[in-house]
């Protein structure tokens, strides 16, 4: 078990260009840290930096008290679970499990217990002594989070692990993921393109645009209060409305702001609604309908109930109090 | 086959029938005259079919082999071409591997420098440097050894990229993976890339096999002395007849013989040998 | 290029080593060697050398023998290439219509790979032979005397038919290969517009096996300009009068048999230059092929 620490962390590759800039952060012992942001956002490369497949250019990395920057991947107390698995193809599940405790010299009794447990844990006892391509795709990712369970690392580190699994599987998977970390109290960081996956298992969100983190908080805390306009239009589905000011300029107290955001679940009909909606393509999803149109020439979506009435044009209003209004110059939030 | 025409397939059965016994041709005759007597080639008309003397032909060459020709039994000559055609196989497979793990796995210095050496082994056959290799390998006192037959052919480029090529698909997880698992370089080589790799050495082992064992030029060469002469060098060497006709029975005995292992692994492990030949090429 | 590598660097030369030291002993050192010998004059009794300049190679060019030696080989390798291409491209087209009998076909069809040049040399030699082989027996039914110690054409065609023979083989399986690569689809698309078996294969077929095609062509040309050495010396040794005496056999008469030193050298540093420009030829294609 350890806190980790990311210092001024940094990296700039040989040819010069910037992936990761400026990142501090602070995980305490036991958090779930998950990394989230677009592809090439850097949460990879920041990712393999705390695990010692990246060279640190900048700033520090500390698990613990002790900084990792030149110490070998293997001496880090990591394990790691890859996107592809990363499954030794020749080794039966067993072997999998018992490869890295028997590089470390683990007595034998020892490492037989440990992927008995593992095992125990993530139900794949039956496959042990089976290679991995007789395994389905949800097993193979169990087997992949086996290994990382039996070395009792002081730090798990999860690149998008979900992201080669059907949606079905998707959703059990994250929530016994979810149940792992609870149980096993053992620090995490996970990265993640898939901003609903984020939500659902952070316990803080770091999320990155390029290279550089956008906003820190628990879900809901983002979700909230995005801290710009990246981040609002990243985190919650579907995305929240940003319009220009000037493009619905009855609302009053907005005259500062340069971009103005509603989530379309903020917004519902109202007759006497200050936005006027033209409406295009409507969206059922069952619970609800997402009607997409436009307002003063600016996109704008709206989630309704599937029995709201519906016609060419609607008449929208909202709460004052779930208005986000943002600068025009940087896109950051303004309070 | 897009439409059905029963003439067409009969034209590439008939096609491919005619194709199968001219390749066959020239061994069925090797193998007819391999089983007659001395006297049944005086006549002058040719025996189309097997006579009584395959075990004694056989047998006679195995164990004794052809002494006026100053050829050892082929018997040892067998025995010196599979020692031959096994260092060939196995040492290129060896140091190619290793050399491809050091290009694909490492950073350093001159890597491209040591990347061109190697690929200019290509540009390099033997029998366009005939004299000077001799000359280098008398220098080393390897004339008449194991060592000269097998040592100067063991470096291959083909074999190193081919390497190169399935340590270049095997994805980096894998290694990240070990890398996070405590496996160090070489520990990563024997537990990952060496098993992982088992069926393309089993392929370009079919092919080296056969490559080594078909040497002519290098062995005509380095060898001198009966005791270390390769069966497909010495079959000349028995044709070879000054006086009078050369003892067909016999000699066609030791053809069938020089063929008969490298025949036998194309056909035993096709499979493997296709592989090994279309991935060399690549 | 490895996303991961590891860092030691005294390891990979190491592991380099083996290949190096063999490669630069065997390949790069005698290479060296004979491009110097090229350059030089050596007497008959290797007492003294001087600097020769270009003369060996001038006295090459000017050497009717020599000259002799390329035309030979030039017709030797097209002669084989041709008739091993030619028959291997008919027999996989023909394996392409078999179904379940391909298997068959193609084991029996594939073993001549395993047999050695020099082998081969002696099988079809046996069978050309003058007093006891067959096919002399069989041309004199129809009036043909055949004798390859004497006719310059019937040695020629020996080690063309016995170099050949030994090489459909490969090219048979790369052209199968070729042939199952074209999607099927696009045979049928020819079929439903009309196009008749021999249409389709020279308009469709054909066309699309042109890289395998080139490829094979590359390939048998230098099998045929510098691993024949065992098929020559096995049957005609050159003969008769200089007639077979192809460019990678002079290199070996000129230089062990003849002992000129100077002349065979500057002999492989000739065959050196084709050789580099063939597998030049042949990696261009190879990038070509990756393009696909």
């Amino acid at each position: 078990m350890a806190s980790i620490t990311l210092d001024n962390l940094g990296k700039v590759y040989p040819g010069g260009t910037r992936a990761v800039g400026d990142v501090n952060i602070d995980i305490a012992d036991g958090e779930f840290i998950v990394l989230v942001g677009p592809s090439g956002c850097g949460k990879s490369t920041l990712l393999r930096m705390v695990a010692g497949l990246e060279s640190i250019s900048e700033g520090e990395v500390r698990i613990g008290d002790r900084v990792v920057n030149d110490v070998e991947p293997a001496d880090r107390d990591i394990a790691m679970v890859f996107q592809n698995y990363a499954l030794y193809p020749h080794m039966s599940v067993r072997q999998n499990l018992a490869y890295g405790l028997k590089n470390r010299g683990t007595p034998k009794a020892e490492i037989e217990r440990r992927v008995k447990e593992a095992a125990e844990i993530l139900q794949i006892g039956p496959f042990l002594d089976r290679k991995p391509r007789a395994l389905s795709g949800g097993q193979r990712q169990r087997v992949a989070m086996g290994r990382a369970i039996t070395r009792e690392p002081a730090v798990f580190l999860f690149d998008e692990p979900l992201s080669n699994l059907d949606a079905k599987l998707r959703v059990a998977m994250r929530l016994e993921i979810k149940e792992l970390q609870k149980r096993l109290r053992t620090t995490s960081i996970y990265v993640t393109h898939d901003q609903l996956e984020a939500m659902t298992l952070a316990d803080r969100l770091v999320v990155l645009n390029g290279g550089r983190i956008e906003q820190i908080g628990t879900p809901l805390d983002v979700y909230r209060r995005p801290a710009s306009t990246f981040v609002a239009s990243f985190i919650g589905s579907p995305a929240m409305n940003l319009l220009d000011a000037k493009a619905v300029p009855h609302l009053p107290g907005t005259a500062h702001a340069g971009t103005i955001g509603i989530r379309p679940e903020d917004l519902s009909l109202a007759e006497d609604g200050l936005i006027e909606m033209n409406v295009m393509a409507v969206e059922e999803l069952g619970a609800q309908r997402l009607v997409h149109g436009r307002t003063s020439g600016e996109a704008i979506t709206i989630a309704l109930p599937s029995d709201a009435p519906l016609g060419d044009t609607l008449k929208l209003g909202f709460d004052r109090k779930n208005l986000h209004l943002f600068s025009r110059d940087s896109g950051a939030r303004i309070d | 086959m897009i439409e059905n025409r029963p003439g067409l397939t009969f034209l590439a059965h008939l096609v491919l029938i005619a194709g199968v016994l001219i390749v066959a041709l020239p061994v069925w005759v090797a193998f007819v005259a391999s089983t007659r007597g001395a006297t049944d080639f005086m006549s002058g008309t040719i025996p189309m079919w097997p006579g009584p003397h395959l075990i004694e032909n056989y047998s006679r060459m195995l164990d004794t082999g052809l002494s006026t020709s100053g050829t050892p039994p082929v018997g040892l000559m067998m025995f010196n071409s599979l020692v031959m055609a096994l260092s060939i196989a196995i040492g290129k497979i060896a140091i190619s591997m290793l050399s491809a793990f050091a290009i694909v796995y490492f950073r350093f210095p001159f890597r491209g420098l040591a990347f061109w050496c190697i690929f200019i082994t290509l540009m390099l056959p033997v029998e366009v440097r005939i004299v000077p290799s001799f000359q280098v390998v008398a220098g080393l006192g390897l004339l008449n050894s194991y060592a000269g037959l097998s040592l100067p052919l063991i470096a291959s480029a083909t074999a190193t990229f081919l390497f190169r090529q399935v340590f270049l698909t095997i994805p980096d997880e894998l290694t990240e993976a070990a890398r996070i698992d405590g496996a160090g370089p070489m520990k990563f080589f024997r537990d990952i890339l060496l098993p992982l790799s088992r069926t393309n050495m089993a392929a370009l082992f079919v092919i080296l096999f056969i490559y080594g064992w078909n040497q002519y030029l290098w062995p005509l060469l380095i060898t001198t002395d009966a005791q270390y002469y390769t069966i497909v060098a010495g079959i000349k060497r028995m044709a070879d007849v000054v006086d009078g006709l050369p003892q067909w029975h016999l000699v066609m005995a030791t053809a069938i013989l020089a063929m008969l292992p490298p025949v036998a692994v194309v056909i035993g492990m096709q499979r493997l040998f296709v592989k090994g030949l279309v991935e060399t090429e690549k | 290029m490895k996303r991961t590598i590891f860092n030691n660097q005294l390891l990979p030369w190491l592991l380099l080593a083996p290949q190096l030291a063999i490669t630069f002993i065997f390949f790069i050192w005698p290479a060296g060697q004979a491009i110097r010998q090229s350059f030089l004059r050596e007497d008959a009794f290797g007492i003294n050398t001087s600097f020769a300049g270009l003369n060996n190679f001038q006295g090459l060019l000017g050497n009717a023998q020599y000259l002799n030696s390329m035309k030979v080989t030039v017709i030797f390798a097209v002669s084989v290439t041709v008739l091993s291409m030619g028959v291997a491209l008919l027999l996989a087209v023909a394996v392409d219509r078999m179904l379940r009998s391909s298997r068959v076909y193609t084991t029996l069809l594939v073993w001549p790979y395993a047999v050695a040049p020099a082998v081969a040399g002696i099988l079809w030699w046996f069978i050309f032979n003058p007093t006891v082989g067959i096919m002399p027996y069989i041309l004199d039914v129809i009036g043909y005397d055949w004798n390859h110690n004497r006719s310059k054409t019937d040695a020629m065609i020996l080690v063309v038919i016995a170099s050949a023979w030994k090489q459909i083989s490969y090219n048979f399986l790369f052209f199968v290969a070729g042939l199952q690569a074209i999607p099927a689809s696009l045979r049928e698309a020819a079929a439903i517009d009309g196009a008749g078996p021999v249409r389709r294969f020279f308009d469709i077929t054909f066309p699309l096996l042109s890289p395998t095609t080139f490829f094979l062509l590359v390939v048998n040309i230098v099998y045929a300009m510098f691993e024949t050495f065992a098929v020559i010396d096995s049957t005609t040794a050159g003969g008769p009068a200089q007639a077979t005496n192809i460019m990678v056999y002079k290199v070996y008469f000129d230089g062990f048999i003849g002992q000129n030193l100077g002349s065979s050298a500057a002999q492989s540093v000739i065959l050196m230059l084709i050789v580099i420009a063939l597998t030049v030829i042949q990696f261009r294609w190879v990038e070509k092929k990756v393009e696909y």
